[in-house]
């Protein structure tokens, strides 16, 4: 049993092109699912099949506008050619969340770390790539003028297919921006009540715990 | 079992404000019924579904048929293969890039370790990301870890380990911290404390949550963090297709790993592997849907088998109770359960509610194979039936939570062109964890040495049955636990790798007069095996 749309019987009834094969599917398959059922080559970017993990990108080409998707959330439609993107590479902006000590200097730090983020030239071209429909240009504009818990919030759906990197004439790399905007947010301003307290607590009880162990001793 | 009630019928019948009374007697199973509504109707109990294990550290143990199959089959490679191969080599080789083996990876580095992080997809491709119900911790001021001990352990009808599941709980709330300090964000109150929800088989709340995405955000908050490591090394597309023993084949030394992108072997020689591969719904066991991300083919249990792990459990498998039926390409993705922890019902095809929803979830997969077997379910066709999750009936006494607490949902339904605020959702068991897995210590070691085993590859902790958000406490848990042991091991590592453990399970086949004809591990479904991986 497979995933792949039940149609044993039917004629495939949508022509399109994977990867520069001519592929027959069924009204209804996903991307995805034209590709298995063709064998198209190289498809070797699928992980959830339900839009959260980022890693079936797509270039999508109609007629002659260009675009690019989430292969599991696209339907096969007549004409379309597909091309699996490669892998995202490597990442250009480096840090390690436990090197930041100090909350006030995280704007140079920001500022440090992806230096482009402050040259946006506003081409939409993040925007327009997004599977998800995130506001990412404006999410940046929001990085870059320090206000960092609403830049993450606006990337709160973001899947990490990093097609907003790719399409990034600056650089930006938005997907990491967000990434870290989420992330000093959290590393620095959430901190729980209950969570304290009961960790407090647990450490008393170790503490308890080993005190009693060296008084037997 | 070609009865039910047909769709378009059902769906007339259906109104999202009927009265629907209270719980009648079936819904409401005393301990002794329940154990046959599990035994009548729950697919571990299914004829021909179990069989005894021949060869192996589990031999005469009762095993599912199609997971025995491929736990004693051919390998893939011998030492012929290995001549001329490339080796790398590390200190810690973890496999596995969902949360389990980031964890174990983070872990590992902070310790001072230098570690390779080979997983068969992309990093982040697992089923964490998609496991967005949330996490367990006791945190709040009613609750315990004693308790949260008890609820897994009674949640696991009492076979889990409760050494493994009091480390595990103890570990709940620091695991948060953290957490938090990775950057991962949590849904909070008003006043700043972590929201939690009371989930299924928990005695009091204790699921923290980011609103319907846990598993997202903490994937992409580890898989970040692992990326950024100056220690951790990450290959992308390499599955491991073998271990490495010592020259007596009793110690794990390394793996072998091969490439989607051009088909090379590798080798590569460390003191400690730490194995993080995940389940195995990609198996499709008894013929179900599964809800699991495409990687899971359970090529950690046929790997950590053939060098003489000794495995539990084999038998016991969580069937997720509300996996979807339609649309047809998310047939078996899952409607998370804290839906049902906000207060949506399930009901039949005739309207009524037939189970408690908040009962653990092979009870309440039980419940719903039997509406579906006694005719009771909606059925779209041949192969389709399902029950509805009354959606609806949520959005009504609640106007907005939907869109609110579950964005996650209502996107993937939009893309199909279901709104479950006026339409409920048809949805049925699907495949979703694999409650066993390989013996563990505390430290998440294996029974053999310099083998470690976290997540879901690894058993002991949830018994015959999982509950909500213990997977995503597990590992991070037991991820930690293994990357700190599996750094603290400083011997001189391997002298000589082989595949001894390979000959040996060979010998062992042969003597039995087993056939070895199948190659294992599986590595991806045969149907997405086509363009990218020949067996």
């Amino acid at each position: 049993m497979s995933t792949t749309a039940n149609k044993s019987g039917q004629q495939p009834d949508v022509a399109l092109t994977i990867n520069g094969l001519a592929v027959n599917a069924h009204t209804g398959m996903t991307l995805v699912e034209a590709a298995w059922h063709a064998g198209a080559p190289r498809v070797t970017g699928v992980g959830c099949m339900e839009g959260v993990c980022g890693s079936c990108r797509v270039m999508l080409r109609r007629g002659t506008n260009v675009t690019v998707g989430l292969a599991c959330q696209t339907f096969a439609e007549n004409n379309i050619e597909v091309v699996f993107l490669p892998p995202a590479s490597a990442p250009r902006h480096h840090y390690e969340i436990d090197d930041f000590k100090d909350a006030w200097d995280i704007h140079a730090r920001f500022q440090d770390i992806f230096p482009e983020a402050s040259r946006c030239r506003h081409c939409h071209g993040c925007d327009t790539s997004c599977p998800k429909g995130i506001t990412v240009e404006n999410g940046v504009a929001l990085a870059a003028a320090g206000r960092y818990r609403e830049a993450g919030g606006t990337f709160f759906e973001c899947v990490m297919c990093e097609l907003c990197d790719v399409a990034c004439p600056e650089l930006i790399a938005p997907a990491h921006v967000g990434l870290f905007c989420r992330r000093v947010t959290a590393h620095f301003h959430l901190r729980p009540p209950n969570l304290i307290y009961r960790l407090e607590e647990l450490r008393r009880e170790r503490q308890g715990a080993t005190l009693a162990e060296r008084d037997e001793e | 079992m070609s009865n039910g009630i047909p769709l378009a019928e059902a769906l007339a019948r259906y109104r999202p404000d009927a009265d629907i009374g209270l719980l009648p007697e079936l819904a409401d199973p005393k301990l002794a019924d329940m154990d046959t509504l599990l035994n009548t109707y729950h697919p571990d109990h299914l004829r021909n579904s179990v069989i005894k294990l021949t060869v192996g550290t589990n031999a005469g143990d009762s095993c599912q048929r199609e997971l025995a199959g491929l736990l004693q089959a051919e390998a893939f490679i011998d030492e012929a293969d290995l001549a001329g191969t490339p080796v790398t080599d590390i200190d810690v080789l973890v496999i596995g890039g969902g949360g389990a083996g980031c964890a174990a990876a983070l872990a590992a580095a902070e310790k001072g370790a230098r570690v390779l992080l080979a997983t068969k997809l992309r990093l982040g491709d697992s089923n964490t990301v998609m496991a967005e119900g949330g996490i367990q911790a006791a945190i709040e001021p009613d609750d315990t870890i004693q308790r949260h001990i008890q609820d897994t352990l009674r949640g696991g009808h009492h076979a889990g380990d409760p050494a493994l599941v009091s480390a595990m709980a103890g570990d709940g709330p620091e695991v948060l911290r953290w957490l938090i300090r990775q950057g991962m964000q949590f849904e909070q109150t008003p006043s700043g404390d972590l929201h939690t929800r009371r989930a299924g088989g928990m005695s009091t709340a204790r699921l923290v949550h980011c609103r319907d995405y846990t598993g997202l955000e903490m994937m992409r908050v580890l898989r970040e963090a692992v990326i950024q490591h100056r220690s951790i090394e990450v290959w992308e597309q390499s599955p491991a297709v073998e271990l490495l023993s010592n020259e007596h084949g009793q110690k794990c030394v390394g793996a072998v790993l091969t490439s989607l992108l051009d088909n090379q072997l590798r080798i590569v020689r460390t003191r400690s592997v730490i194995l993080a591969t995940g389940g195995l719904g990609r198996l499709h066991l008894n013929g179900f849907p599964t809800s699991n991300h495409l990687g899971a083919t359970g090529d950690g249990l046929v790997l950590a088998y053939r060098i003489g792990a000794r495995l539990r459990e084999l038998d016991s498998f969580q069937y997720h109770p509300t996996g979807l039926v339609h649309p047809s390409h998310l047939s078996g993705k899952l409607v998370t359960e804290g839906v049902r922890a906000a207060g949506c019902l399930l009901v039949n095809g005739f309207g009524q509610r037939f189970i408690d929803e908040l009962q653990p979830r092979d009870v309440v997969c039980s419940a719903i194979l039997r509406e579906c077997g006694e005719g009771r379910g909606v059925r779209i066709d041949d192969q389709r039936v399902g029950v509805w999750l009354d959606t609806p009936r949520l959005e009504r006494a609640n106007p907005g939570l939907l869109e609110k607490q579950f964005p996650n949902l209502m996107t993937r339904t939009r893309v199909s062109g279901i709104d479950p605020r006026t339409e409920p959702l048809l949805v049925h068991p699907t495949l979703h964890y694999q409650n066993g897995g390989a013996v563990i210590d505390a430290n998440g070691a294996t029974t053999v040495p310099g083998l470690y085993a976290v997540g879901e590859v690894a058993g002991g902790i949830h018994g015959r049955n999982r509950i909500m958000g213990n997977a995503l406490l597990e590992i991070i848990s037991f991820g930690r636990r293994a990357g700190i042991a599996a750094t603290a091991n400083r011997d001189r590592g391997p002298k000589k790798v082989t595949l001894e453990h390979v000959n040996r399970l060979r010998r062992a086949l042969t003597l039995a007069d087993m056939p070895m004809t199948q190659r294992a591990p599986r590595i991806l479904p045969d149907y997405a095996a086509g363009g990218v991986w020949k067996r």
